[in-house]
C-alpha cells in the first residue's frame, strides 16, 4: 500500500557497527528467519511422496496458473490504470477532481472479498445471469456466460482490485515529469498523441513498472480469491500441500518456487529502470494546465474512468451489502471474530510497530546494519504470506512446540511482522527523511550523545509517521488470510477466517457482513493515503510564473 | 525567407488580473530581442504566448504575415515551427542526447535525422557526448543540447526563458557566448526572457522592458541603456541612485518641482572643482571599478570610479554629473 518500500541506499557500506545496528541487526533476524527457515527446509529436509505427487501432475497446473493469472492481470491493469491515471493528471473532465482519488478505493478490499462479490455477481443465481434469463427466457445451459471460476476470472478480480497500486505510481510519474518537457515535444512539431507515447509515457514508465511489480506481488500471494474461485495457484499449492497433505517440505519446494517467481518480479523492476534516467533534474513546477476535454470527450473519459471505479469497488461492495441486508443470518459468530481479529492484528500491529521503529531510527544512523535490516523487511513484504507462515511452522516444528495456548498468536504476531513491518516503517522512513540532516548535527554540536539524539531528536520526528505506519499495519494484519489460516489458534476465527469459511460453504449472504468489515476497515488506510497525496502535489500548488 | 515574430496589442488575464496588458513587440529575424522585468512582471507568460502554449485574450501573435494565435484560435504549438529553450532545459530523461536532438527531426527520416543531429551536436561540441543521457550530463552540456535539439528543426522563431539562470556564473559567460553565436547564425528571430539586466545588454541587440504586463519601452539595447524612458526602465537595466528634486542640490543639476533625478553610478564623477561636496562612506573594489558610497548633505549617492581614482572612507570630495548618465523624470505619482 505504501509503495515499494525499498532502501535508497544500501551502499555504500562502511565496515563499522554503530550502537544502533545492535538492534537493527535484531529486528532484521526477526524479520529473517521465517524466510531463510523455509528455504532451508526446502533444500534439507526430503519432500516425502507428497512432493513426488505434486511435482508429477501438479507443479505445472500450479506453476501455468500463477503465470497466467499474472500476465493476464498485467494486461488489465495497464489498459485501464495508465489511460487513466494520464487522463486525471493532465485533462480536465465531469468528475475528474472526485475520480481522482475514487480510483484508489479499490485497493480497500483484500482479493479474497472481491472474489466473493464477483462470484456471486455473475455466477449461475447471480443477479446478472438471472435478468438475461428473465430477458430472453432461455434456462440456464442455452447461453454461454463468462465465468469467474476460470483462471481469467482471477487475473480480472485481482487486478480490479490491485490496479490502483498502477494508477497510483503512473499518476506520480506523469505529475512528477517536468511540464516544460511536454511543451518542448510540443514546440519540435510533436502532436499530443505523439508527445504522450515518446515522451510522457517513456518518463512515467519505470513508476508504472514499480506499481506493477508492487500489484503483481499482491497478486501472486493471493490465497483467497484462487481458492475460491477454483483456480489452482503456487500459493494456493503451498497451503493446500501443508493443509491437505500434511507436507512441510513440499510446501517449502513450492514456496521457493514462488519466491523465486517474486524475486524475478523484483529483478525485472530494476532492470527496467535501466540507464535511462526518468527523474528530471527540473526544480521549478508549472502550475499543471490541465487540457478541457469538451463534450462528447469529456463524458468519455468520466465514463471510462466511473467504468473502473465500478468494477473495482461500487458493485462487488453494493453486492456485498445487498447480501448482508438481504440475510437473516444470525450475527452472534461476528463478535467473537472480531474479538480475535483486533486481538490478533493487534498483537501483530504492536509487534511490527516496534521492528518498524527500530529499523525507522537505526536508518538515521546510516549504518550497514540499519540498511540490511530495511533491505531484509522490504524483502519480506515481497514474500506471500503463506510461505512466512510456512517458515514458523517450520521453526515451531524444530523446536518441538505445537500450536497450543499462546503459542499460536506469538507465531501469527510473528509473521505479521515479518511480512509487514516494511510497510510500517515507510511513513517513519519518510518523516526521517523530510526532516534536515542538520537536525542531527545540530544535537551532536549541542553535545547530545547519540542515544539522547536517537531519543530526544530522531523518535519525535519518526513518530510524526506513526500513526499512519501503526494503521497501515493493523490494517494490513486484518486483511491477511492464508497465513491466518495455517496459525490461528484452534477455534479462533478471524473476519477474514470467517468470511473465507462461509464463502467456502457457499453460505454468502454470511460471509457478506465479515468481508464488509474488512472493507471498511481497508478503506481508513486509503482514504488516509489519497489525502496525503493530494495534498502534496509539487505541481499543484507552485505559483503561476508569469 | 526568415519573417519577424509579432505581438500585436496581445493580452493575456487570470482571473480579473491581466498577466500581459495590450502588449505589441516585433521579433526581427537575425536579432536577439531581450525580454526584461522583475519577477511576475508576465515575462514568461509573453513567451508563452508567441509559443502558443497560452491562447491569447486580445490581439494576435503573427509570424510574417500569417496570424498564429488571435481570440478566437491558436495554432497548436507543434505546427508553429517555434523552438523553446527552458530555464530547465526540459531534456527527455530517457533519450541521450543524440536522441533528444533527433527528436524534433522526424520528418527527414531517420538517416538524414542523425546526419543532421550528428552535425548539431558536433557543432555544439557535443560528439562524445552522443550517446549519453541528460542525467550524465553537466549543466553545460544540458544547456547546449537543449540548444541543439531547439535550433536542429530549423525553426522559424526561438525563444528562451532564462535558459542561462541554471548555470554555474562561472560556465555561464562561455555558455552563452556559444549559444547565442548559434542562435544568431541562424538568422531567426529569437527571444531571450532574462532578469539580469547585465547578460541583457552583454548578449542581446534590442531589449525590451515589461512591468505589471505592460511593455515600457523597447528598442537598440544601447539607445534604452542611454535614453530610459523612466526610472523604472532605467532601473531594470542597471542600477540607480534616485533623489528627490528637493534633496539635489542646484550646482548639481538643476531638477524642476514635481521631478525626480534619476542617475547611474558611472554618471557620478568625482572632481575636487566641483562645488558640490560629499563624504565618502565606503570605498570598495568590486571588480573593475571602486565602488563609492557617497553621503551629500544626508542622502545617499552611489559612484564608481575607476581603482587609481579611488578616495578613502571619511575623505570629502567633489561631485559632478556626467548628462548622458543622470536622467530627470517627473516624480512618481505626480
Amino acid at each position: 500500500m505504501a509503495g515499494l518500500p525499498l532502501p535508497r541506499r544500501v551502499l555504500p557500506f562502511r565496515l563499522s557497527l554503530r550502537p544502533a545496528d545492535g538492534p537493527a541487526a535484531l529486528a532484521c533476524a526477526i524479520i529473517a528467519v521465517p524466510m531463510i527457515s523455509v528455504l532451508l527446509a526446502a533444500v534439507f529436509t526430503g519432500g516425502g511422496e507428497a512432493w513426488q505427487h505434486i511435482r508429477d501432475t501438479l507443479m505445472v497446473p500450479y506453476l501455468g496458473g500463477t503465470l497466467g493469472t499474472l500476465m493476464l492481470a498485467t494486461m488489465f491493469m495497464l489498459v485501464f490504470a495508465v489511460p487513466a491515471a494520464w487522463l486525471v493528471t493532465m485533462h480536465e473532465f465531469p468528475g475528474r477532481a472526485a475520480f481522482e482519488w475514487l480510483l484508489i478505493l479499490p485497493l480497500a478490499a483484500p482479493g479474497y472479498v472481491l472474489a466473493y462479490a464477483w462470484g456471486d455477481l455473475m455466477g449461475v443465481g447471480g443477479p446478472l445471469q438471472s435478468a438475461l434469463r428473465d430477458m430472453t427466457g432461455w434456462a440456464a445451459r442455452d447461453y454461454w456466460f463468462p465465468s469467474m471460476r476460470s483462471l481469467p476470472g482471477l487475473a480480472f478480480v485481482l487486478a480490479s482490485g490491485l490496479y490502483p497500486y498502477v494508477y497510483l505510481t503512473a499518476r506520480a510519474g506523469f505529475v512528477s515529469q517536468s511540464i516544460c518537457a511536454l511543451e518542448a515535444a510540443r514546440s519540435l512539431g510533436a502532436s499530443p498523441l505523439r508527445s504522450f507515447w515518446q515522451v510522457a509515457l517513456p518518463a512515467a514508465r519505470p513508476a508504472i513498472a514499480a506499481g506493477l511489480a508492487l500489484a503483481l506481488m499482491e497478486a501472486a500471494a493471493d490465497y483467497g480469491a484462487a481458492e475460491y474461485l477454483g483456480v489452482p495457484t503456487l500459493t494456493f499449492g503451498i497451503v493446500r500441500a501443508w493443509k491437505s497433505f500434511g507436507e512441510p517440505a513440499a510446501a517449502a519446494r513450492l514456496a521457493v518456487i514462488l519466491l523465486v517467481l517474486v524475486v524475478g518480479l523484483v529483478m525485472a523492476e530494476r532492470w527496467s529502470r535501466g540507464r535511462a534516467g526518468s527523474q528530471q533534474s527540473s526544480t521549478r513546477w508549472r502550475t499543471v494546465s490541465r487540457t478541457k476535454l469538451s463534450g462528447a470527450a469529456g463524458w468519455l473519459a468520466a465514463a471510462f474512468c466511473l467504468t473502473g471505479f465500478t468494477i473495482g469497488f461500487i458493485l462487488p461492495v453494493s453486492r456485498l451489502v445487498w447480501r448482508a441486508v438481504e440475510s437473516h443470518e444470525q450475527i452472534a459468530p461476528i463478535w467473537d471474530a472480531l474479538k480475535n481479529t483486533l486481538v490478533l492484528a493487534g498483537c501483530g500491529a504492536v509487534f511490527a510497530f516496534v521492528l518498524a521503529l527500530v529499523i525507522a531510527l537505526a536508518g538515521r544512523g546510516k549504518g550497514p546494519g540499519a540498511a540490511f535490516a530495511r533491505l531484509t523487511a522490504s524483502s519480506a513484504y515481497a514474500i506471500p504470506g503463506a510461505v512466512l507462515a510456512l517458515g514458523a511452522l517450520v521453526v515451531l516444528g524444530g523446536m518441538g512446540l505445537t500450536l497450543t495456548g499462546l503459542v499460536p498468536v506469538a507465531a501469527l504476531a510473528w509473521v505479521y511482522a515479518s511480512r509487514f513491518t516494511a510497510a510500517g516503517a515507510e511513513p517513519m522512513v519518510a518523516a526521517l527523511d523530510r526532516a534536515p540532516a542538520s537536525l542531527g548535527q545540530a544535537a551532536q554540536s549541542l553535545g547530545a550523545s547519540p542515544w539522547r539524539r536517537a531519543k530526544e531528536v530522531d523518535l519525535p520526528i519518526a513518530l510524526s509517521g506513526a500513526s499512519a505506519g501503526a494503521l497501515i499495519l493493523f490494517v494490513e494484519s486484518l486483511k491477511e488470510l492464508p497465513a491466518t489460516l495455517m496459525l490461528r489458534p484452534f477455534n479462533w476465527d478471524t473476519l477474514a477466517v470467517r468470511a473465507h469459511a462461509y464463502a467456502s460453504d457457499e453460505r454468502l449472504a454470511a460471509a457478506a457482513l465479515p468481508a464488509l468489515l474488512i472493507t471498511l476497515a481497508g478503506l481508513v488506510p486509503v482514504i488516509l493515503l489519497s489525502w496525503r497525496l493530494s495534498h502534496a502535489r509539487p505541481g499543484e500548488q507552485a505559483g503561476l510564473d508569469a | 525567407m526568415t519573417v519577424a515574430l509579432s505581438a500585436h496589442g496581445v493580452s493575456r488575464r487570470y482571473g480579473p488580473t491581466a498577466v500581459v496588458d495590450e502588449v505589441s513587440l516585433t521579433l526581427k529575424p537575425g536579432a536577439i530581442t531581450a525580454l526584461l522585468g522583475g519577477s511576475g512582471a508576465g515575462k514568461s507568460t509573453l513567451l508563452r504566448l508567441f509559443a502558443g502554449l497560452e491562447p491569447v485574450d486580445t490581439g494576435e501573435v503573427r509570424l510574417g504575415d500569417r496570424v498564429l494565435s488571435s481570440p478566437s484560435s491558436t495554432l497548436a504549438p507543434d505546427k508553429r515551427r517555434i523552438g523553446l529553450i527552458f530555464q530547465d532545459f526540459a531534456l527527455f530523461p530517457h533519450l541521450t542526447s543524440l536522441q533528444n536532438v533527433m527528436f524534433g527531426l522526424k520528418a527527414l527520416g531517420r538517416e538524414a535525422a542523425l546526419a543532421e543531429a550528428e552535425a548539431w551536436l558536433r557543432r555544439l561540441d557535443l560528439t562524445a557526448r552522443a550517446g549519453a543521457y541528460p542525467h550524465e550530463l553537466s549543466g553545460g552540456e544540458q544547456q547546449r543540447v537543449a540548444i541543439a535539439r531547439a535550433l536542429a528543426p530549423k525553426p522559424a522563431a526561438i525563444l528562451m526563458d532564462e535558459p542561462f539562470s541554471g548555470l554555474d556564473p562561472a560556465l555561464r559567460s562561455y555558455v552563452r557566448d556559444a549559444a547565442l553565436e548559434a542562435v544568431r547564425e541562424a538568422g531567426i528571430p529569437a527571444l531571450l526572457v532574462t532578469h539580469d539586466p547585465v547578460e541583457a545588454l552583454e548578449s542581446a541587440d534590442h531589449v525590451a522592458i515589461l512591468k505589471s504586463g505592460k511593455l515600457q519601452q523597447e528598442g537598440p539595447a544601447a539607445d534604452v541603456y542611454l535614453s530610459p524612458a523612466s526610472a523604472d526602465v532605467a532601473a531594470a537595466l542597471g542600477p540607480i541612485t534616485r533623489l528627490k528634486a528637493a534633496d539635489v542640490p542646484a550646482a548639481l543639476a538643476d531638477v524642476p518641482v514635481g521631478h525626480e533625478l534619476a542617475v547611474r553610478p558611472e554618471g557620478v564623477l568625482l572632481d575636487g572643482a566641483a562645488p558640490v561636496k560629499a563624504r565618502v562612506v565606503t570605498s570598495q573594489l568590486t571588480g573593475a571599478m571602486h565602488r563609492v558610497v557617497l553621503d551629500m548633505g544626508g542622502h545617499r549617492l552611489v559612484a564608481l570610479v575607476p581603482r587609481q581614482y579611488a578616495p578613502q572612507p571619511g575623505e570629502e570630495v567633489g561631485v559632478r554629473l556626467d548628462p548622458a548618465l543622470a536622467f530627470i523624470f517627473p516624480s512618481a505619482g505626480t
